[in-house]
């Protein structure tokens, strides 16, 4: 596996006339884990999806291990997963689950759709994360819908992989989830990104979902709304 | 049971009918739902994936053709071909392959459906049966154009038949047209910049 250190610089995304984000920059060495917090509608999955090479954006230029994103994607493996809603139902769990690297991930025979919320989800993230060898990891709400045994096992699988190499990259509004495995947070507000390391927030210690919470509240002018739902 | 070898072009009229519909298969929608993520992060280069969805969109009328061929030619002791005859591939070409192109913007089936519209306005003003025999003496342009146009918008109009040069020149630019179009359907995947319905 080649270790994927990640830059971004000046990444501005647009859907027609509404700019989504802009100015946004940061870097993220191989093996470590960025954990990107914000609003709903801020575009945390527009820029998962610029990671992932399936949009292009309107301006700047993000690198994976130097390589545009649709070339990162030919020479290392890459795990991308934008939530359950992205499975096509018709499809049978046990063939979805054979796509990711030809095993079988569950024996299931019954179409996506008739699965629960959370047994979906659980498919969806086996999937992208049973491919070998794996460079990127890209997550979008990775924990939503999971009971707490599925959550353990996601966050000891991501911790896993990190340590062995790969860069990840999460989105979640469950920030007590990203506190416990980032090495850097990307705050993405309206009119400003901000970069953070992990001891930044927390000099001594780990990080907590309190802390980021905190920071949250901070950057976007005092509001709290965000403390509520984590 | 009895197996009627002569009848074998009419069998393969809702074939291509249906086909018109299979290869409708679309591919923008699908992809702003995500359902392709896996592959399109899956490192294949885009024209594969591209060529990929074509040939899943049409493999199983193109399955269902060839095995009421080898039933035909079965049937009839190798003596009749006519699904297997020129104007029969010509036919079969064209419904996999512009209906595909046309919907690779749009939702599922919206090519055929259009077709069918096209189809259904034009025989008011163009007949759709073949203009041009299977032999001509004299070459006339203006049958050449109506054979033309039938053959576009309704394909079946040479089942059956092994294209002699004049039709040939009939079916050309359908073809053209066809392929022209695939070309820039794929182009469109390769390029295509692709965020979720539910991001934008």
């Amino acid at each position: 596996m080649i270790p994927l250190a990640i830059s971004v610089r000046d990444l501005a995304v647009r859907y027609g006339r509404r700019l989504v984000f802009h100015n946004v920059s940061f870097d993220i060495a191989a093996g470590q884990s960025l954990g990107v917090i914000g609003p709903n509608g801020s575009g945390k999955t527009t820029l998962l999806r610029l990671l992932a090479g399936c949009l292009t954006p309107a301006a700047g230029d993000i690198r994976i291990g130097g390589l545009p994103p649709r070339e990162a994607l030919r020479r290392t493996g890459v795990a991308y997963f934008a939530g359950d809603a992205t499975l096509p139902g018709s499809v049978r769990a046990c063939h979805w689950g054979n796509l990711g690297n030809g095993d079988s991930v569950t024996p299931d025979r019954r179409p996506i759709r008739a699965l629960s919320r959370g047994t979906r989800q659980l498919l969806g993230l086996r999937t992208v994360l049973g491919r070998h060898p794996l460079g990127l990891i890209v997550l979008d709400e990775p924990w939503e819908a999971l009971d707490r045994d599925a959550g353990l096992w996601l966050s000891t699988m991501l911790e896993t992989k990190r340590d062995r190499g790969s860069a990840v990259v999460l989105s979640s509004h469950r920030l007590h989830d990203l506190a416990g495995i980032s090495d850097c947070y990307l705050f993405l507000l309206p009119h400003e990104a901000r970069l953070m390391r992990a001891h930044e927030i927390a000099p001594t210690g780990s990080v907590t979902a309190a802390q980021l919470a905190d920071v949250f509240d901070k950057l976007r002018g005092g509001a709290a709304s965000f403390r509520a739902v984590s | 049971m009895t197996l009627d070898s002569s009848k074998a072009s009419g069998g393969i009229v809702p074939v291509l009918l249906l086909q018109l519909f299979a290869a409708s298969s679309g591919f923008a929608v699908p992809a702003r739902r995500g359902h392709y993520d896996l592959l399109l992060t899956s490192g294949y280069r885009r024209e594969w994936i591209a060529l990929m969805h074509w040939w899943t969109s049409i493999a199983p009328g193109i399955a269902t053709w060839l095995m009421l061929a080898a039933v035909e030619v079965v049937a009839s002791r190798g003596l009749r071909t006519t699904l297997l005859a020129s104007g029969t591939c010509a036919a079969m070409t064209l419904v996999s392959t512009l209906p595909w192109a046309l919907t690779t913007r749009l939702p599922r089936f919206s090519g055929g459906i259009g077709w069918l519209l096209v189809l259904a306005t034009s025989t008011t003003v163009v007949s759709v049966a073949p203009a041009i025999p299977a032999t001509t003496d004299s070459f006339d342009p203006a049958t050449l154009v109506r054979s033309a146009w039938s053959f576009l918008i309704y394909p079946p109009t040479f089942v059956g038949h092994s294209l002699s040069p004049e039709q040939i020149a009939a079916v050309a630019p359908a073809l053209t047209l066809a392929v022209a179009a695939m070309v820039l359907a794929c182009r469109w995947i390769v390029r295509a910049s692709v965020p979720l319905e539910a991001a934008q």
